[in-house]
C-alpha cells in the first residue's frame, strides 16, 4: 500500500510536468493544425537554456520564467520561418509533420554541437519534503504542480473568458471565415505559438529540475508521454491533455513501482495504442469541449 | 462595345471596383486586366465557363490570391492586396463557396463570431437586426451548423457576414451543391434581397441563368478577361452569349 501511495505521489508530480508539456503540444495542434514533433527538442533546448541561466546563479524559478519566454519566442520564429512558408506553398499535413521531425533531429544535434552529448544536471533543487494526505512531495514538486495548475486555470480563463480566446477558437475552427470576421488570424497564430512555446519551455525546465541528470535526448524521450497524454485527452483539447497527463504520469509510475522502471515508457505506448484503437478522438470528444468553449 | 463606369453602376458611384486587375498564382496569370464596378443597392454577377478565372478574380479582390497589376478600390480608397481581415474591418463581407460557417458552433455562436469586432451590447443589437433580415433563423438559433441543411447553412453564412454591417457583400457561388428549388431561394431571398437592403452585392455564380435573372449587371468572364459587360437581362437575351459563354455552364448542371 505504501508503495502504491508513493507511486501515486510521484505520478502526480510527473503528471504535472507531462500535463504542462501536453497542453502546449495539444493547443499547438488544435489551433494551428500542426502536429509539431520538434516540440520535444524544444523542451531539450529549454533545459539547456535554463542550465545556462542557472550557471549565472539565477534562482531556478526565475530561470523557468525566463526560459519560458525564450522558448515562446523561439517557437513563434520557428513557425514563421519554417511552417507558415510550407503551409503557404500548400504542403500537406503529413509533409509538415515530416518537416517537424527533420527539424527536431537538426535541433537535437545542434544542441550536441554546442553542449556536447554528456549528461548535465540542475543539481539539488528538491528542497524540503512535504506530506499531503500520506503523499510525499518535495518542495520543487509542489511548486511545479502549483505552477501547472495555475497555468491550466489561466489558460482555461483565457480561452473561455477573453476576446482573444474566442478568436483562438474561431481561428482553429475555420481560418478563412475567422479572417472574414475581421480576426487577425496571423497574430492569433503567433500568440498561440508564443503561449504553447512558453508552456514547452516551462515543461522543459520542470523536467530538468525533476530529473537527476539530462542530455540532448531529454525532450525527444519525453515526447511520447506528452503525445500519449494529448491523445488520451483528445488531441487539440487542452483540458483533455491535463487529465491525460495526470493519467499517463500515475500509470507509468505505478507500473514502474510494481513491475520495473523499464516498463514506464511501455505504459505510455500501451495507453497510446489502446486509445487509438478504442477511442481515437480521446476521452473528451471535440464536440463537448468546443461547445463548452463556444458557450462562453 | 465598352461601357462606362456610370452605366455599370446604374449612375451611382462604385462601392467596390477593380481597374486593370491582373492576378494569378505563383507566376501563372489567370485574370487579365479586369475592370469591374459594384455600386450600393446593385447586384452584380460574374459568370463564365469553368476555368474562366471567376474564383481567382474574387480571391484577388479579397487579398487571397496574388495581384500582379492593377487596383482594387473600395469607397475610393486603393485596397489592392490588403488582407481579408482588414477588408472585413473596412466594410467587405465575404461568404466563401465551401467551408463558409463555423461548423462546430451553434447558429447563435456563428453570428456572435461574425460580430467579433463589436462590443457585447452592439453585438446583441446587431444579432436582432440580422434576424429581422433572416427571420427563418430565429427558431434555429440553438442548432449546430453540422446538423443543418445546405440552404440553412448558407443563410447562416450570409447572416454571419452581415454582422459587421458591410457595405459590400461578396458571395462566391452561394448555390453550389444546392437543389434547383433552394438555388432560387438563395438567389432571390438572399442575394437579391441584400441588394434591395442597399448592399453592393458581388456574386460569382456557376449557375449563370438563374443568377442573371435576378442581377442588375453582368460580367461575362472568358479565359480571365471580360468578354461582355452589360445589363444582366441583355446578357440573358443574347443568344450568342448564352451559347458561347454560358452554354457549358448551363449544361453542367445550371438552372434554367
Amino acid at each position: 500500500m505504501k508503495l502504491l501511495i508513493e507511486a501515486i505521489g510521484f505520478g502526480i508530480a510527473t503528471g504535472a510536468v507531462i500535463a504542462l508539456g501536453a497542453v502546449g503540444f495539444s493547443v499547438q495542434f488544435g489551433i494551428s493544425n500542426v502536429l509539431n514533433i520538434t516540440y520535444g527538442s524544444m523542451m531539450t533546448l529549454a533545459a539547456f537554456v535554463g542550465y545556462a541561466f542557472l550557471q549565472l546563479n539565477v534562482n531556478v524559478w526565475i530561470v523557468m520564467a525566463i526560459t519560458s519566454a525564450v522558448i515562446g519566442v523561439a517557437s513563434v520564429v520557428f513557425n514563421r520561418i519554417l511552417l507558415e512558408p510550407l503551409k503557404r506553398r500548400g504542403t500537406s499535413f503529413v509533409g509538415i509533420i515530416i518537416a517537424t521531425v527533420s527539424a527536431a533531429i537538426v535541433l537535437q544535434y545542434a544542441i550536441v554541437v554546442f553542449v556536447g552529448a554528456t549528461a548535465h544536471s540542475f543539481g539539488e533543487q528538491s528542497g524540503r519534503t512535504l506530506t499531503v494526505l500520506d503523499l510525499v512531495f518535495t518542495t520543487s514538486q509542489v511548486i511545479i504542480i502549483c505552477t501547472t495548475v495555475a497555468l491550466m486555470v489561466g489558460f482555461h480563463l483565457l480561452l473561455t473568458r477573453t476576446k482573444i480566446g474566442r478568436a483562438m477558437r474561431a481561428t482553429s475552427t475555420n481560418r478563412t471565415v475567422a479572417r472574414a470576421c475581421g480576426i487577425r488570424t496571423e497574430r492569433i497564430i503567433d500568440f498561440t505559438w508564443l503561449l504553447s512555446g512558453a508552456m514547452c519551455g516551462a515543461a522543459g525546465v520542470a523536467l530538468a529540475i525533476t530529473t537527476v541528470s539530462f542530455d540532448f535526448t531529454l525532450g525527444s524521450t519525453f515526447l511520447i508521454y506528452m503525445i500519449a497524454a494529448a491523445v488520451l485527452g483528445g488531441i487539440g483539447q487542452p483540458y483533455g491533455a491535463m487529465v491525460g497527463g495526470l493519467v499517463v504520469g500515475i500509470a507509468s509510475q505505478v507500473a514502474g513501482a510494481y513491475w520495473s522502471p523499464a516498463y514506464q515508457d511501455v505504459i505510455a505506448f500501451v495507453i497510446l495504442i489502446i486509445m487509438l484503437l478504442v477511442r481515437p478522438r480521446g476521452l473528451f470528444s471535440a464536440g463537448a469541449v468546443t461547445r463548452r468553449l463556444a458557450n462562453t | 462595345m465598352p461601357t462606362s463606369s456610370a452605366e455599370r453602376t446604374g449612375g451611382g458611384g462604385s462601392a467596390l471596383a477593380t481597374r486593370g486587375l491582373v492576378a494569378g498564382y505563383g507566376d501563372v496569370v489567370v485574370v487579365h486586366g479586369v475592370d469591374l464596378d459594384v455600386a450600393e443597392g446593385r447586384l452584380v454577377t460574374v459568370v463564365g465557363p469553368n476555368g474562366a478565372g471567376k474564383s481567382t478574380l474574387l480571391k484577388a479582390i479579397l487579398g487571397l490570391s496574388r495581384v500582379m497589376d492593377g487596383h482594387v478600390v473600395l469607397d475610393g480608397d486603393d485596397v489592392t492586396g490588403q488582407p481579408l481581415e482588414l477588408l472585413a474591418r473596412r466594410g467587405i463581407g465575404y461568404v466563401p463557396q465551401v467551408d463558409d460557417v463555423f461548423e462546430t458552433l451553434r447558429v447563435s455562436e456563428n453570428l456572435e463570431m461574425g460580430g467579433y469586432l463589436l462590443d457585447k451590447s452592439e453585438r446583441a443589437a446587431r444579432v436582432d437586426e440580422v434576424l429581422e433580415i433572416f427571420p427563418a433563423l430565429k427558431p434555429k438559433m440553438r442548432r449546430y451548423l453540422g446538423t443543418m441543411s445546405g440552404g440553412e447553412r448558407k443563410m447562416t453564412a450570409v447572416a454571419r457576414a452581415l454582422m459587421l454591417a458591410p457595405r459590400v457583400l461578396v458571395l462566391d457561388e452561394p448555390t453550389a451543391g444546392l437543389s434547383p428549388a433552394l438555388t432560387r431561394v438563395v438567389l432571390e431571398e438572399q442575394a437579391r434581397a441584400l441588394a434591395s437592403h442597399g448592399k453592393a452585392v458581388l456574386l460569382v455564380e456557376q449557375k449563370a441563368h438563374a443568377a442573371l435573372e435576378i442581377s442588375d449587371w453582368a460580367y461575362v468572364l472568358v479565359r480571365g478577361a471580360v468578354a461582355k459587360s452589360a445589363p444582366a437581362r441583355e446578357v440573358l437575351a443574347d443568344p450568342d452569349m448564352a451559347e458561347i459563354f454560358l452554354g457549358a455552364a448551363v449544361r453542367d448542371g445550371g438552372v434554367k
